[in-house]
């Protein structure tokens, strides 16, 4: 479903010159999982997330959903996805049902198809309440619910999720996390990029720990386990990237 | 394009702005309150400033004449005002002439008395005084008495002594010092006339034969109609632009910068929306709503001045040309400033760094619309393809009921104009296609880190920004060396100014510029030699140029006429016709040929190349070219010769031949001056060339014109397919790899 494939971003920062935020990624998701990206903040999450979904444009490799590329047809891609960040906002000046109706009409449903879609996404999201409500008033767990819906307004294939639980309290992070779930049994493939360990342990079926915008390990909760022998994840997440900085170190100090 | 998500776009963009209250008082309610408030406070103000008489202190008035009568009571006599009610205006104060307790009586002395006033002024706080001489009644009277004794014909008589004259003083702390002053002086004139006409009188004199005519202004209601619909005509082209460019900037930072801000701008752009539909929704927006804008303040305005003309019968009602043409200008108008607007507020990070663009965007626009208002700009060919000008000259022309010339120039406008506005919205497109400006973070700015990253990562050749920052370093000292330019009076002055132009605006910047931005000094300045034939093809070139390049002179000074301070290049002309060739050439076409070329052609070319397509590095480099050449006229000529040699560094990928082909150009041209009659008469060749002795200039004759222009488009031609392509040869590396091979 996503393949990605030495997936490569470099961009210019005034303090650091040259920067690589993605550093040759491959990895590919499926249908009816949760791909988990687990990483340190800065590691390259958003990155590849946005990538993916073509807002921006990689500078090496590939990256494809459904057989779409995202530089040859962004078009395609965005029409297969449902994107929903912590940098994805929603209107100030409009009620949740006119957000969510608005993304459904870019996305080209027919007025009945998008009415019963969205009857029925208020009734499973329970966001009756914020049919009328506008996005200033609000609540952070109203408007991630509003996201939500307006992701999954046209019924993606494909979901991505950015840090989603960010800024969230227990309840309502809880709740996103079954609603997540929900989304694998029902045959989806998610991408959900977290630093949370506990999240991507409760939900991942495979984890890709990313560290500088390079892939340090790759596979399901137990693979890990068994190749790194160890049993915590937060403990293998540390290892691995204290290891990973000590040969980076290492190689710059040799090269230089 | 999806017309249907456009659809989507527009009308939820304007559901959103309409929601905000903001906007939709600034928008709406504003205009529609802002000119009738205006109106009516002008109004009040005017009758308070009616109703506030100035207080004025008349000093030395008390034996002044009886008849004609200056004062009457407390005030000016009604008689000597045009409007007799204008005598309230001025409230008298008569200085008391007796020593009284703790007052000191004005002195005689002039000045005392002028320093005596002014202090009673202060104290007083009158707004202006009239100081009468402490003789001035004695000699008056005596020069009154002299002049009604007429001495018997043929005896001269005695000539009387003029009468020292009343001064005005102002207390210039008051606002109302002048205008006091204005009235007072009308007052006193009238005052003066008056007496001459009473002595003439009595001395037998007819009035007619002292003053046989006044001369009278005889205005017809039609002059004042047509001068009311002038004056509408140079204010509603200017207020359009203005309210279409302020109608539409604040909703553009709100729907470009505001959504950044809060975060939707990522919503919407992994949307199924493409980027066109999303930047073609917004534009129509931000043209719905700078239209509105405009409609609503020209109603407001209209309304206003309707209320406004019934009071003040000196103002016409706006011409009716005003409500056809003024609608249908608006549209351009506002596609332009809502394009303009739309790609400055993509870039912007926020709101509030988008509201600073406001300022450049005011600076660019002001100049450009405020140059109507110069009763001497007229509608021609070369100020109607001036950007925004052009549009509202046409206005202005239209309003003035002038349909036919308007007509005439309609189409170098609207060619102009939609030219413009292509390109505003190109770029607005390139914004949101650039990840740069829709991801871009806020840095700290740190000068040194800044400066150390840019010498750690400067490349072989000049970024295009290095370039472009030449370009404006080269026009700063040319701004300031025109500030202290005076005009050579021999050629050594005029050698001295040129070498100093030529090294310290052109050279040393791009020195300077270069030292710190490039390692490549070579791929720099395309020092490298192109084969002999590229170089011959420039000389050919630039000898067949040069009569399509007179030609094109002499068009350009047909439409931009020069002024009259330009002719201070006939001054230069003498002295360069009294000058060896030798020596002009040496300096108006070797040393220009080696200076400009390694700077235009050299770094400012090298660093546009960088933008991607070799036309633009070619056209950037050829505007600033042109634009560090002196005046329009030059400008124009020069940005055409910077097109040519341009494409000569282009296609050759050396600097030599558009040396070659400048040097020749420019001794061509000195070499010129030197064709005289004397000439010709020797060189009968000459005759074959050009056009007999005229009054134009020399010109060459059609024939050499056409067969030049076709020389030159036949080795621009043979330049543009020959098979090689020197910059690719010259292995010029991306900006990209240029780091990788420097970096630690």
């Amino acid at each position: 479903m996503i393949r990605v494939d030495r997936l490569s971003k470099h961009y210019r920062d005034l303090r650091r010159g040259r920067v690589t935020a993605l550093n040759n990624v491959t990895f590919e998701a499926h249908p009816g999982e949760i791909y988990g990206i687990l990483g340190p903040n800065g590691a390259g999450k958003t990155t590849i997330l946005r990538t993916i979904s073509t807002l921006l444009r990689p500078t090496g490799g590939t990256a494809s959903i459904d057989g779409f590329d995202v530089v040859a047809d962004p078009d395609e891609v965005r029409r297969r996805i449902g994107f929903v960040s912590c940098n994805t906002a929603i209107y100030d000046r409009m009620t949740g049902w006119e957000m969510v109706e608005y993304f459904g009409r870019l996305h080209q449903l027919p007025a009945e198809v998008l009415t019963d879609r969205m009857e029925t996404l208020f009734e499973r999201l329970k966001m009756n309440e914020l049919r009328d409500m506008l996005g200033a008033k609000m609540s952070t767990g109203m408007k991630q619910k509003v996201s939500i819906a307006r992701a999954l307004v046209h019924d993606p294939p494909v979901l991505i999720f950015d840090e989603a639980t960010a800024g969230l309290d227990v309840l309502v992070a809880r709740s996103l996390l079954k609603t997540v779930a929900e989304l694998r049994d029902q045959g989806k493939c998610v991408l959900f990029s977290t630093h949370i360990m506990r999240e991507a342990e409760k939900l991942c079926d495979r984890i890709l720990i990313l560290h500088r915008g390079c892939a340090l390990a790759e596979g399901s909760l137990d693979d890990l386990r068994r190749a790194f022998g160890e049993s915590d994840l937060e403990e293998l997440f540390f290892q691995l990237i204290s290891r990973h900085e000590e040969t980076e170190a290492a190689s710059n100090s040799g090269g230089s | 394009m999806n017309w249907q998500n456009v659809k989507w776009i527009l009308l939820r963009e304007v559901r959103d702005q309409l929601r905000d209250r903001r906007t939709a008082f600034m928008i709406f309610i504003l205009p529609l309150l802002l000119y009738p408030l205006l109106g009516v406070s002008f109004m009040q103000f005017s009758h308070f400033l009616l109703k506030q008489p100035s207080r004025v202190l008349v000093v030395g008035a008390r034996q002044l004449p009886e008849e004609p009568p200056l004062f009457e009571g407390e005030r000016f006599h009604p008689s000597l005002f045009s409007e007799p009610r204008e005598a309230d205006l001025l409230e008298v104060t008569f200085a008391p002439e007796e020593p009284a307790a703790g007052r000191t009586p004005p002195p005689a002395d002039p000045e005392q008395r002028r320093q005596w006033a002014r202090r009673e002024l202060e104290q007083g706080g009158f707004d202006a005084g009239v100081i009468f001489p402490a003789d001035f009644s004695v000699r008056l009277a005596r020069v009154r008495q002299m002049a009604a004794q007429r001495p018997p014909a043929g005896e001269p008589g005695a000539k009387p002594e003029p009468v020292p004259s009343p001064e005005i003083v102002l207390n210039s702390s008051k606002a109302k010092a002048e205008i006091t002053a204005g009235w007072l002086r009308n007052a006193l004139r009238g005052w003066s006339d008056r007496i001459g006409d009473a002595t003439l009188q009595a001395s037998g004199v007819p009035l007619a034969a002292a003053r046989p005519f006044t001369p009278l202004l005889e205005q017809t209601p039609q002059d004042k109609h047509r001068r009311s619909a002038r004056m509408w005509a140079q204010l509603f082209p200017i207020m359009m632009v203005l309210w279409a460019m302020t109608g539409a900037f604040y909703p553009a930072v709100d729907l470009c910068a505001g959504e950044k801000e809060r975060g939707t701008l990522e919503t919407l752009l992994s949307s199924p929306a493409k980027r066109i539909e999303i930047v073609v929704g917004k534009l129509l927006t931000i043209m719905l709503f700078s239209v509105a804008t405009s409609m609503l303040n020209l109603l407001s305005v209209a309304a206003t001045g309707l209320a406004v003309v019934r009071v003040m019968p000196d103002v016409g009602p706006p011409p009716w040309q005003a409500w056809i043409w003024l609608p249908v200008a608006l549209v351009p108008v506002a596609a332009l400033f809502s394009a303009l607007c739309l790609a400055l507020a993509a870039f912007a990070r926020s709101t509030k760094e988008g509201q600073y663009y406001l300022m450049p965007l005011l600076l660019i626009t002001m100049p450009l619309v405020l140059a109507t208002l110069s009763p001497s700009l007229e509608l021609t060919v070369g100020n109607a393809i001036i950007p925004v000008t052009g549009l509202c000259l046409l206005l202005r022309t239209l309003l003035e009921g002038q349909t036919t010339t308007a007509l005439t120039m309609f189409a170098p406008v609207a060619a102009v104009t939609l030219a413009c506005c292509y390109l505003a919205i190109r770029w607005a497109v390139e914004q949101f296609n650039s990840e740069n400006v829709l991801f871009r973070e806020g840095e700290r700015l740190d000068l040194t880190l800044w400066a150390k990253q840019y010498w750690r990562e400067r490349g072989q050749t000049p970024t295009a920004a290095a370039a472009a920052w030449c370009g404006v370093l080269i026009l700063m000292v040319k701004f300031f060396l025109s500030l202290n330019a005076q005009l050579p009076t021999d050629f050594a002055q005029f050698a001295q100014s040129t070498i100093a132009t030529q090294l310290l605006m052109i050279g040393l910047p791009t020195a300077l510029v270069a030292a710190v931005s490039i390692r490549g000094v070579r791929q720099t300045f395309l020092l490298y030699w192109p084969g002999v034939r590229p170089v011959l093809a420039a000389a050919v070139m630039a000898v067949a140029f040069h009569p399509v390049v007179v030609s094109l002179q002499s068009l350009v000074m047909w439409l931009y006429p020069m002024g009259p301070n330009v002719e201070a290049v006939a001054r230069l002309e003498a002295i360069i016709r009294q000058t060896p060739l030798w020596q002009l050439v040496l300096v108006m076409a070797l040393l220009p040929a080696v200076c400009e070329e390694a700077t235009f052609r050299g770094f400012i070319l090298s660093g546009f190349r960088r933008l991607g397509h070799p036309a633009r590095a070619v056209v950037f480099s050829a505007l600033l070219f042109g634009f560090a050449h002196g005046f329009l006229q030059q400008t124009i000529i020069t940005c055409l010769v910077g097109l040519i040699v341009g494409f000569l560094a282009f296609r050759s990928g050396s600097l030599l031949p558009g040396m070659v082909f400048h040097l020749i150009h420019n001794t061509l041209a000195v070499s010129l001056t030197r064709v005289d009659v004397e000439l010709r008469k020797q060189w009968h060749a000459l005759d074959w060339l050009l056009s007999p002795p005229g009054d134009g200039g020399l010109q060459y004759r059609v024939p050499v014109v056409i067969a030049g222009a076709v020389v030159v488009a036949v080795l621009t031609a043979w330049l543009a397919v020959r098979s090689t392509d020197p910059w690719a040869a010259l292995s010029l590396r991306s900006p990209s790899s240029d780091r990788e091979d420097h970096s630690p």
